[in-house]
């Protein structure tokens, strides 16, 4: 009886403590699956059929030949096509990639490059592209050219091709594709940024793009 | 036994704390209860900024907020430049486009009206020179009802902290970045 009553009471421990580790890897078990909610690691949006950088020349904001393939070899390039005058999405892109590319370690934010190509060249010719990339990022490349170069340029991206609207006196939108398009270094593209994303997005997916490309 | 409870505890108020993010959303109207810009009536204008250009454009943007009956901002004007438009985005597809939105911006009833990149902005036009960094742009609104209102906008090259404006509330966690937001068409891109 003794033995018995002895016993008992670490039993009745041992019980207690079996439903209390119970309670708590339950809810340490729904803290974990919370916080793997979702399950992929990139915030970009995954295209279903990668794109390669396009084997295209344009023109720099120096003036001078810009062979892309050859000038983003081994880096992580982040591509967005759009205009100068466009007033919300174009400079809320470059503003929240230099924004993030400024917070970045050095060594990961040397690996990147930023490169806006223009679907408006008739108003941006490289003085005018070079000006505007350089209140972001004196390091972004603006790439113009012909209106034929540039178009060819949206196809061979399987990006809308550019249109106008016109907002009178003179003045005109320019429709575009309201992505960055990241390209890893192989050269290939696997995800695109939309408008919305922003700094958070970045931080979080041009490391993982410059230390594994994409893996997920 | 006391471990395994200040593990309860610690679980418990980790999953409260992480249960509480989800209601920050709510919260919105009520934690930038700061002094507004400007007054109209039952509307108060808070959190207004003007973009940074070195072109002759630019973008202003503004929360309104109602503690009254529905209302709409029928025009802007401003010192400089006498073009401008109420301009909406509207992302089709892959593609993005920008307009002037016909009849002007709605302000619901006892609710907000939010200018912000990707959505709603006063488009300038036809600017006489670079607006910098420190800058200000004065803004007039027009009103349907509350009537005018005058503002004086900072000029900034982003909504201030970067990331808050675009992505920060709707996504917080990878994978989950589509959610509410223009969304390309992947198949468009082949």
């Amino acid at each position: 009886m003794n033995t018995a009553a002895l016993t008992s009471k670490p039993r009745l421990l041992l019980g207690l403590a079996v439903i209390v580790v119970a309670i708590a890897a339950g809810l340490f078990g729904y803290l974990i699956t919370r916080e793997d909610e979702g399950p992929v690691e990139y915030f970009g949006a995954v295209i279903n059929d990668p794109v390669p950088m396009p084997d295209a020349i344009l023109t720099d904001d120096d003036g001078k030949p810009f062979d892309l393939r050859k000038e983003t070899e081994g880096y992580v390039t982040l591509l967005y096509v759009g205009y100068t005058h466009c007033p919300d999405i174009c400079p809320t892109h470059l503003y929240e990639m230099s924004e993030a590319i400024k917070r970045l370690p050095e060594k990961t934010a040397e690996q990147v490059k930023v490169v806006f190509v223009t679907a408006d060249p008739e108003r941006d010719t490289p003085a005018v592209m070079k000006a505007y990339v350089d209140t972001f990022d004196p390091n972004f490349i603006g790439l113009t050219g012909t209106r034929a170069e540039t178009d060819a340029f949206q196809e061979t991206l399987g990006i809308p091709v550019a249109s106008r609207t016109d907002l009178g006196g003179g003045n005109y939108a320019v429709n575009h594709a309201a992505y960055v398009i990241a390209f890893t270094k192989d050269q290939v593209a696997y995800t695109v940024y939309p408008s919305g994303m922003g700094m958070t997005e970045w931080l979080n997916d041009l490391p993982l793009l410059v230390s594994k490309g994409f893996a997920p | 036994m006391a471990v395994l409870l200040g593990l309860i505890v610690a679980a418990l108020t980790a999953f409260a704390a992480c249960g509480g993010d989800d209601d920050d959303d709510d919260n919105d109207g009520d934690t930038t209860e700061a002094t507004p810009m400007a007054k109209a009536g039952d509307l108060k204008i808070y959190d207004g900024w003007a973009r940074t250009t070195t072109n002759a454009v630019s973008a202003a943007y503004f929360t309104v907020k109602n503690s009254g009956l529905e209302d709409t901002l029928v025009k802007a004007t401003t010192n400089i430049t006498t073009t401008v438009q109420l301009h909406e985005v509207i992302t089709e597809g892959a593609s993005s486009k920008m307009q002037e939105k016909a009849g002007g911006f709605p302000v619901p009833a006892n609710g907000e009206l939010t200018l912000k990149p990707g959505g709603y902005h006063v488009m300038l036009m036809d600017l006489k020179g670079e607006l910098k960094e420190g800058d200000t742009v004065e803004l007039e609104l027009e009103f349907a009802k509350a009537g005018k209102v005058k503002l004086t906008l900072p000029v900034k090259p982003g909504p201030g902290m970067a990331g808050m404006g675009m992505g920060m509330n709707e996504s917080m966690t990878p994978g989950a970045g589509m959610h509410g937001m223009a969304t390309p068409a992947p198949t468009a891109m082949k």
